[in-house]
């Protein structure tokens, strides 16, 4: 499958990548038009920054064994047995976020707004291109790389 | 191979795909005494007209037959005969089987409080069933009580308050989700609760209820000497592995179906996944301990090692709290208690020598995954250095360079 590969001694945490999957998921903005101040402005993605290690950019695996898809109640996350990745279907989510619980690394979360769903990386599975973010990335500290499972 | 899987809840119907997912030659029978598939933690959005059956439902509608599963549904399992490895039904069918997973789950119980067991109008809130009758006495019903002020109670209350009743909880603790919660966490569902109608009579608890005519429980009686009027009782007061059917089948239980970290029961190729298990009576265990019952049924040596329980998250009116593990210490336990609150957000952090025992996260619970990682690995933070608060994945980062998967630096 197709993961986006880390190379955290690249990173130099311009957070073009939270700019880049805000714009994603906002329907017909880009990156000089997007709406930051949007109560919807939410990234999938998360730089944090450690006085030792530098940047630590935090991005959803979709991973092999997925522990959100493994707490799914109501069939939301399924992991696509051909791309890997684990995809989200809004319209089936219940809003438990045991989802958000059992992501051992922290990346799930509830929208803002409403908390009536998972604010989750689709890996813009949508997009020919492949994920916004590693196209917005200036230091390809993030690129997508095939991983055997 | 065949396959033979009772029960369609989350360990059930995980165990399955995990099974056609790997060897989609296993023949794979699964047998239920409901009508159809369906997620029990959404029931509360069928009883609220939120969602329709097919709406709770967590798999395709397509799902049996895409997947060649034989589905025998409204159907209950009365015996089994382990030597010549068969499955007796209600209608009198032997099914056999290669290896039998037993993921049939738990029940409800009436506790015995004179009145209440004899009542035409009681229900538990466990399976689509319930639901449904339940729907139907809201049709008419003015005034629910609602026994039990746990998760399933308080589910079942708000669904009872969108259909427009009124609803008293009545609740034996000082609180309520007395188990996910401390006071502060606790008050602030409680006031929710109170601003859209319900009613929540606490430390109390039923004595008796007065049966009419018809056999309808019409009147509560509680402890206080308090009177409560019920056109429907709601009885939410915890539940219990059900698995009668293995009765003298030599299956060893206590209290639950007894397995090791195979999930194996004491009995060759029967195996147990889910609250039957009475290991994590838990959405996300289940599925677990379905996929590995599954992978290990299919040949694989996995060990289910995730008996970590004391987790749970809740949503209601728009907050949002994640509890997880020791969350009211005693005082005697020694622990540090930290505090950290907003207008928005209400955070607990309960530690002991280094070690994180629980923590509540209210308001804003984005990216607090980690946290069930730190408790259930009991792992010591001390040498962080850093306020608890500011904890994040990020602390213990480290990647796979093979694969690009986070591992937990520690």
């Amino acid at each position: 499958m197709k993961r986006i590969i880390i190379d955290r001694e690249k990173c130099d945490g311009c957070l073009n990548c939270n700019i880049a999957c805000i714009s994603a998921h906002e329907e017909g903005s880009n990156f000089y038009t997007v709406n930051m101040l949007s109560p919807d402005a939410e990234t999938r993605n998360f730089i944090k920054f450690d006085a030792q290690k530098g940047y630590l950019p935090i991005f959803c695996r979709h991973c092999d064994e997925p522990e959100c898809v493994l707490s799914c109640m109501s069939g939301a996350l399924e992991k696509d047995p051909l791309t890997g990745h684990v995809q989200y279907d809004e319209s089936k989510c219940a809003a438990c976020y045991m989802c958000v619980m059992n992501c051992p690394y922290g990346v799930l979360k509830p929208d803002k707004r409403t908390r009536t769903k998972v604010i989750k990386c689709d890996f813009c599975d949508d997009k020919v291109d492949g994920p916004s973010c590693v196209k917005a990335c200036p230091k390809k500290a993030i690129e997508v790389k095939e991983v055997s499972l | 191979m065949k396959i033979v899987i009772i029960g369609a809840s989350a360990a059930g119907i995980s165990a399955a795909k995990t099974i056609k997912a790997s060897e989609p030659d296993t023949e794979v029978v699964i047998i239920a005494k409901e009508d159809r598939v369906h997620s029990r933690c959404m029931l509360h959005k069928f009883l609220g007209h939120e969602r329709d059956v097919k709406g709770i439902s967590f798999i395709a509608d397509d799902f049996f037959e895409t997947s060649g599963i034989t589905w025998l549904n409204n159907t209950t399992v009365i015996g089994l005969d382990t030597q010549k490895k068969t499955v007796k039904t209600h209608d009198n069918q032997d099914i056999s089987y290669d290896k039998l997973l037993i993921a049939s789950g738990a029940s409800y119980f009436i506790p015995p409080i004179p009145g209440l067991r004899e009542s035409k109008n009681v229900y538990g809130f466990r399976d689509l069933k319930d639901a449904q009758l339940l729907d139907s006495e809201c049709n008419t019903a003015k005034n629910a009580v609602v026994i039990g002020a746990g998760l399933v109670g308080m589910d079942a209350a708000v669904a009872m308050m969108e259909r427009g009743l009124k609803v008293t909880v009545i609740e034996m603790t000082d609180a309520v989700m007395s188990l996910q919660l401390d006071q502060k966490s606790a008050q602030a569902y409680q006031q929710r609760f109170e601003e859209h109608g319900a009613e929540f009579i606490l430390n109390d608890k039923v004595v008796s209820v007065d049966v009419d005519e018809v056999g309808r429980g019409k009147t509560i009686h509680l402890a206080s000497g308090k009177v409560v009027p019920a056109d429907v009782i709601v009885i939410a007061a915890g539940v219990r592995p059900a698995f009668g059917f293995i009765t003298g089948s030599g299956i060893d239980t206590n209290h639950a179906i007894l397995v090791g970290d195979d999930l194996q029961t004491n009995i060759d190729d029967i195996y147990a996944a889910g609250d039957v298990t009475g290991i994590a009576g838990i959405w996300p265990n289940a599925m677990k301990q379905g996929r590995i019952a599954a992978l290990n049924m299919l040949g694989e040596k996995r060990s289910y090692e995730d008996r970590y329980a004391l987790k749970n998250t809740v949503n209601f009116f728009g907050l949002t709290t994640l509890s997880l593990g020791n969350i009211n210490p005693e005082p005697e336990e020694n622990c540090e208690i930290f505090i950290c609150e907003d207008r928005h957000n209400y955070q607990k952090v309960v530690l002991k020598n280094g070690v994180v025992q629980g923590v509540i996260i209210q308001g804003n619970i984005g990216g607090t995954g980690f946290w069930q990682y730190l408790i259930k690995n009991k792992i010591d933070i001390s040498g962080k250095n850093k306020d608890v608060f500011g904890l994040s994945y990020a602390d213990f980062y480290d990647q796979d360079q093979q694969t690009g998967e986070y591992r937990y630096a520690v």
